[in-house]
């Protein structure tokens, strides 16, 4: 009796996990299924699906079997060759994202480091003045410095100490560094918060203990404060890197011209084409799978961290 | 086409707007969701393409029949409107609404192109829309259109006697025209030395180095493109000859090269600000221009050139009644109160877009105050529909390499 009541109790304590960690997991799975796969499905067929007749609408077509490639070697042939003329913005996005992405960094790490480790009382204050960019939306932000950029915006009159110089800069009218600035400005808060809270997790015995083994405050930093955050960095520019490569209002807002179109314009443009929408599809795909590099940079640098940990 | 020029009103708000909406619009997906739903526009048949010389009387449509004469407007309903962004005076809409006890929702978009997508999902339930008369062809074809009961629509009366009869709507069995308007380019006398309208050919200005990074062309593609194709004498704006789409290519091109120009819909609000000193223009725009300018700015300022013997674009928008629609009746109710000479006219003075009233002496609105001196150009004359080119909705082919074009341009060449 005591044994079979003991198996029973092994069985359900056994049973109760295999439950658990699959219930927990649901939403999540739900989630992705409602919200990530469906709509991607959703994509692929309309990217090789059809176009109706009279509107040029996309027809998707959901069996495979039948799915038409037409659209996407549309694009592919499109990137590179002497009919590449999609190859160009494809290569300004990267450039854009890159540098855009690197002025983020070099701004929001020492933001970030100071916060967490030299604010002191202040930190709270100084933490919700970090989040205080996310109360306004992005496209109000970005309306700002349409003023604010103006020929005889706020910019153009510092610049020119009040008029005592002569500086005019068209700053809206197709800058390169107009959209890269913007995209920094817009993203910049997105990257500080994450690298907060990696800083922030850095056990300060850590530190103690290199600065009691000699290190100065710039070898404690090299040898140990950035190493322990560089999965924070790689994070933060993953949060950052991903929602720029997909922008395109900043560019629509602070150049608006094709001198400056990323591929989330190209993608824009085609889904508001009548015919071309299936394109979209495509750029949306080459976008996923561009992302896809450094999500596994990611993946392999936590594993790493663990190793190290373990 | 698509047309979205009407952003206007008396101050930024509708920029803003605009641009708000850009941002709304920023994940792609459910645009591709709502497109799915258009899968049962396919059963059209072979499409019939209006022009000045082939008008065309269109079918009333078995599926979605007029509606009976003699109803009154349901009081407590909901009249829903389809627009562009401040095309409509906002101050008409409420008095419509107090005369009937009805209620008006106002829903806008950027451009026809995302209009039609949203309108054949079939599932917004819009009762009117603006469109321009190139599209008309094709939502008669998709069965997307109710026709009208002329039983309440007496006010037709009030319009250019060859409104009556359009060329793409035979018996306007299925539209009315709401505004009318030209197409040609604006600049600032401030940052502009030159009078553009005294060059030999006006359209050069968007080629010349001298203006690189200091102009605009409109976001629209067939009036850009037609732009190109009257700059080399083709007055055929929907030409579909292989030697005049390649050349129109090869000028996209080379304008991208030598003068970067923006490529916005936002003249009305850039051109008084500053950010560029001229501009591809719609004469509505222009006009309603004036009230963005800086306080203490003059509207002085400003011009508009359009070809003196009417040779350039000219056009009309519509309204039109949608068969998904719940509200047809009050529809036309609202549609005979537009067409209303003083209801029109109040219209004019706040959206800056002429109404081809009788009522409206074309040769007297500088003097009524509608248009200032200035920009007198901007008039839109009977006698330039004769004149003008026209833009057409284009057979298939054309139209797909008309958007190849317009998708490399905006891709930055």
């Amino acid at each position: 009796m005591a044994d079979r009541r003991h198996g029973r109790l092994t069985r359900s304590n056994g049973r109760a996990p295999r439950l658990i960690w699959p219930a927990l997991a649901l939403p999540g799975t739900v989630w992705l299924v409602v919200l990530f796969l469906a709509p991607m499905y959703v994509v692929v067929a309309i990217l090789f699906g059809t176009v109706d007749p009279i509107l040029r609408q996309p027809v998707p077509i959901w069996n495979p079997v039948d799915w038409d490639l037409g659209q996407f070697r549309y694009v592919l042939d499109h990137i590179i060759g002497p009919d590449g003329f999609f190859g160009p913005a494809l290569v300004r996005t990267a450039v854009y994202v890159l540098v855009a992405s690197a002025l983020c960094l070099l701004i929001a790490y020492p933001v970030a480091y100071y916060t967490a480790r030299g604010a002191g009382r202040h930190r709270g204050l100084l933490l919700a003045l970090l989040i205080a960019p996310f109360w306004i939306s992005y496209m109000m932000r970005m309306l700002a410095w349409i003023n604010l950029l103006q020929n005889d915006g706020l910019v153009n009159r510092a610049l020119s100490f009040g008029g005592v110089f002569d500086i005019h800069v068209n700053w809206l009218s197709g800058h390169a560094s107009t959209v890269v600035l913007g995209l920094v400005y817009g993203y910049v808060p997105y990257m500080i918060l994450p690298l907060f809270a990696g800083l922030d997790r850095i056990p300060a015995a850590t530190l103690e203990a290199a600065r009691d083994l000699g290190a100065n405050r710039f070898e404690t930093f090299r040898r140990v404060t950035w190493p322990l955050s560089r999965p924070a960095v790689v994070v933060s520019l993953l949060l950052t890197c991903l929602p720029m490569l997909g922008d395109y209002f900043t560019n629509d807002l602070l150049s608006a011209a094709p001198q400056t179109s990323m591929v989330g314009n190209l993608i824009n443009n085609s889904v508001l084409t009548p015919g071309q929408t299936g394109q979209a599809g495509a750029f949306v795909l080459l976008v996923l799978l561009i992302s896809v590099v450094p999500m596994i940079l990611y993946v392999r640098s936590n594993r790493l961290g663990d190793e190290v940990r373990s | 086409m698509s047309t979205p020029r009407h952003n206007q009103g008396l101050s930024r708000r509708s920029f803003i707007a605009r641009a708000v909406a850009a941002g709304v619009a920023v994940p792609t997906l459910p645009a591709l969701l709502s497109a799915c739903g258009a899968s049962d526009t396919t059963s059209g048949s072979a499409s019939k393409i209006p022009a000045p010389n082939n008008p065309v009387r269109w079918p009333i449509s078995k599926k979605n029949p007029p509606i009976k004469s003699g109803q009154q407007i349901q009081a407590g309903t909901t009249l829903r409107i389809y627009n562009y962004a401040d095309y409509l005076s906002p101050k008409l809409i409420k008095e419509f609404e107090a005369a009937h006890n009805v209620t008006i929702t106002l829903s806008t978009f950027n451009d026809e192109d995302e209009a039609l997508t949203k309108i054949a999902s079939g599932d917004l339930s819009f009762d009117l829309y603006f469109p321009s008369y190139d599209s008309l062809g094709k939502m008669v074809q998709a069965d997307l259109l109710r026709p009208l009961n002329h039983d309440y629509i007496n006010n037709i009366d009030n319009l250019w006697p060859q409104f009556k009869n359009p060329w793409y709507d035979e018996g306007w069995e299925y539209s009315v025209p709401y505004t009318v308007y030209t197409t040609g380019i604006a600049w600032r006398t401030d940052m502009v030395s030159e009078d553009i309208a005294q060059r030999q050919n006006p359209y050069d200005v968007f080629w010349d180095p001298k203006y690189a990074s200091n102009l605009a062309v409109i976001d629209d593609w067939h009036t850009m493109m037609g732009m190109v194709l009257l700059r080399n004498g083709i007055d055929d704006i929907n030409t579909t000859k292989a030697s005049d789409i390649s050349l129109m290519r090869k000028q996209m091109m080379q304008m991208l090269q030598v003068t970067h120009p923006k490529v916005t819909i936002t003249m009305y609000n850039d051109l008084p600000a500053g950010q560029y000193g001229l501009c591809q223009m719609w004469s509505g725009d222009v006009v309603n221009a004036v009230y963005y300018l800086p306080k203490g700015q003059s509207p002085d300022v400003l011009r508009y050139w359009f070809p003196s013997d009417g040779k350039g674009m000219v056009d009309n928008d519509l309204m039109v009644v949608l068969a998904q629609g719940k509200n047809p009746v009050a529809a036309h109710y609202f549609i005979n109160y537009m067409l209303d000479s003083k209801t029109a006219a109040r219209n004019f003075g706040y959206i800056g877009y002429q109404p081809p009233q009788r009522s409206i002496n074309p040769n007297e609105i500088v003097a009524d105050g509608f248009v200032p001196k200035n920009l007198a150009t901007a008039t839109v004359l009977p006698r330039y529909f004769v004149e003008g080119s026209r833009l057409l909705q284009l057979p298939p082919q054309a139209d797909n390499e008309y958007h190849q074009i317009w998708q490399e341009f905006k891709a930055g060449g």
